[in-house]
């Protein structure tokens, strides 16, 4: 497994692992943190509670919010509850610290971070800003940053286990070679100009959102990769060293897919269900479990995701899977492959108003899920 | 090698089929044997979820059957047990897709490989149900203690002694509830045992636990406080022909009772 983070449109390149946590300690500190520490209540009701009467004070409005939990199991519904009681005044949900192992699940699946704040000193509310240095503040920050790293590696042990379980042969014949290297160069220049687009106007508040943490996958030939984490500029533009991953310009292949016939969908795809079409796909509703779409094209589903997709069918590697809620059991880009996470493996997707679309696409030969932060 | 092909079947839908297949399966590959689950219910396929294996499903048994891969690729392997394995059915097919010689094939071949293949049956008695038991030679009916499954099951018991190549069969009494045997609600396990004489393999109690299983995808065999896995174990162990004494269901519930009683009785001491 791979995991990535979400990151602004357009803004992101690869660099190493420390220099990004750099950049993110800088910001913690430059952020309004603020620790609410509930690990001593023992049930979801008494949180919702307590939390309410913290979320009454002026002091919390318009903060980023850490929430520390004990080992109270929480369920999709709670954890959405209290995200949206915190956004309700102003303030973002920015992580949550858990004892729980099934609370951890469910706030990673909902693309939270779930991070061990070493808060020692903390207890009850503490503004951060006011309360400590900024070397103490650096130190704490340490802490989640490398825990979510151990987490990433943990799963991704796990699939390694699992790759025999994998089949052997990949699904779909190879693609042109010669195509795939005009792409890579296009890739370079469009992006390349992308980047200085971007530089040229910085937004810090788009950035908040960038650590949600989205589900990766692996190709069939089972190699487990390791993290590579694009990072996003702002300001400053002395790291553009790396390969930039081009966004949302169209290169050659793209237009050759907006010059595809399209199919427009308008019902919910129920198990069992095969919708096949050599263009894009549009569907507007639901995909549940067990169907199977594939395109030639592109495949965007303005509903939940949840069966099996494949685009880019004919070795289109620019293909891509849009949906509002990714769950797809297997995603398929032309000739790669990739599983869903069992650490995903939920019973079912509660239908909300807040969904993040979600898109995939094949970057360096594997499958990557992008949350569009927009 | 030569493998024993095991057809799980019932004639009447929802009195556990699939959970059986999957338990009976995890169990004797829990037992070191190695094991092959061929799910034949095309179209409606289940067992995949039970095992949690969904996500791993590229080729079925479908495609095996149309040559569009081969038979090892097919075969996906257990997230825990590496003995076991599923052949999974198409899920955007139906029951037609598969012959009886096809399948008869299929297991000729992985009977050189593996101890046990055990074939999940669909509902009914049609083609799929044909389908399912053309190369088995053992069965294992399943039946509810209630009376349209019993009848189902006699008509079964029926076609499998009429058809060829079925050279034993026994049955499985599932979700047993003792209270209600007790209370003259429910048909007894020997009541069953009676109108079809047949011999039983196994008699499972009503668990709420099967639910959380099938939800979670992870047999019941692997929660050790769950009666029903333990059942399940023994009926894997009778399978191999070991003599294991049937599960006294009823008994653990009464010292369940005791037990209350007992501490009931304290409480009210110390209040005192």
């Amino acid at each position: 497994m791979r995991a990535l983070y979400g990151y602004n449109a357009g803004s992101a390149i690869r660099t190493t692992f420390e220099a990004r946590k750099e950049k993110y300690m800088e910001q913690f500190l430059n952020e309004n943190m603020y620790i609410i520490d509930l690990g001593e209540v023992n049930s979801a009701p008494e949180i919702i509670f307590e939390l309410s009467s913290i979320l009454d004070k002026d002091e919390a409005k318009n903060r980023r919010i850490c929430l520390k939990l004990g080992n109270v199991d929480l369920n999709q519904a709670q954890i959405l509850s209290i995200k949206s009681l915190i956004n309700g005044i102003d303030s973002t949900l920015s992580s949550i610290d858990t004892k729980s192992v099934e609370t951890e699940k469910v706030a990673l699946s909902l693309g939270l971070i779930v991070s061990n704040v070493s808060a020692e000193n903390v207890s009850g509310i503490v503004p951060t800003p006011e309360y400590k240095t900024a070397e103490e503040l650096k130190e704490e920050m340490q802490t989640p940053v490398e825990n979510e790293q151990e987490n990433i590696e943990e799963t991704s042990n796990i699939i390694e286990e699992n790759q025999e379980t994998i089949i052997e042969e990949q699904p779909v014949e190879n693609t042109d070679n010669t195509n795939a290297e005009e792409t890579t160069e296009q890739q370079e220049t469009v992006g390349n100009e992308n980047v200085i687009q971007f530089t040229a106007a910085p937004e810090k508040e788009d950035v908040q959102d960038e650590l949600d943490v989205i589900f990766g996958s692996e190709p069939v030939n089972g190699n487990v990769f390791e993290m590579e984490v694009p990072k996003e500029i702002y300001e400053e533009s002395e790291v553009l060293t790396d390969i930039v991953v081009p966004e949302n310009e169209y290169t050659k292949e793209d237009i050759e897919l907006e010059g595809f016939p399209t199919k427009y969908i308008k019902q919910t795809i129920r198990s069992g269900q095969v919708i096949t079409y050599e263009g894009n796909v549009v569907i507007i509703g639901d995909c549940h479990p067990g169907c199977e779409i594939t395109a030639f094209g592109d495949i965007t589903v303005w509903g939940i995701l949840s069966g099996i997709a494949h685009a880019g069918a004919g070795g289109n590697q620019k293909a891509r899977v849009r949906a509002l809620k990714m769950n797809a059991i297997q995603l398929r880009i032309a000739n790669c492959y990739s599983r869903r996470p069992d650490s995903l493996n939920t019973v079912f997707i509660e239908k909300t108003n807040s969904f993040t679309p979600e898109e995939a696409r094949i970057i360096n030969g594997e499958i990557v899920v992008f949350k569009i932060n927009d | 090698m030569t493998g024993r092909v095991i057809v799980i079947t019932s004639g009447k839908g929802g009195v556990g089929k699939t959970t059986t297949s999957a338990n009976i399966g995890s169990a004797l590959a829990k037992n070191g044997h190695s094991v092959v689950l061929i799910d034949t219910d095309i179209g409606l396929r289940n067992l995949d979820l039970l095992l949690g294996l969904e996500n791993r499903i590229v080729y079925t048994l479908v495609d095996v059957v149309e040559e569009r891969c081969k038979l090892k690729q097919a075969l996906v392997k257990d997230k825990k047990n590496p003995n076991l394995c599923l052949l999974a059915a198409a899920q955007t097919r139906d029951k037609s897709s598969v012959t009886a010689e096809q399948l008869k094939k299929i297991t000729e071949k992985l009977k050189k490989d593996y101890e046990f293949i055990i074939v999940d049956c669909p509902a009914g008695i049609e083609q799929g149900f044909q389908t399912a038991i053309a190369g088995a030679s053992e069965a294992i009916v399943v039946t509810t203690p209630e009376m349209s499954a019993v009848r189902d099951a006699d008509r079964i018991i029926g076609l499998l002694e009429a058809a060829e190549g079925i050279e034993s069969y026994k049955l499985l009494i599932n979700r047993v509830r003792p209270n209600m045997i007790k209370a003259n609600d429910m048909m007894s396990v020997e009541d069953v045992e009676n109108i079809l004489s047949c011999q039983k393999i196994g008699i499972i109690p009503e668990d709420t636990g099967i639910i959380t299983s099938t939800n979670r995808g992870e047999p019941i065999i692997n929660n050790d406080k769950a009666l029903a896995g333990k059942a399940y174990l023994n009926v894997a162990r009778r399978i191999n022909g070991e003599e294991v004494p049937f599960l006294d269901i009823d008994e653990p519930k009464d010292f369940v009772g005791k037990l209350k009683k007992f501490f009931s009785g304290l409480g009210k001491g110390k209040e005192q």
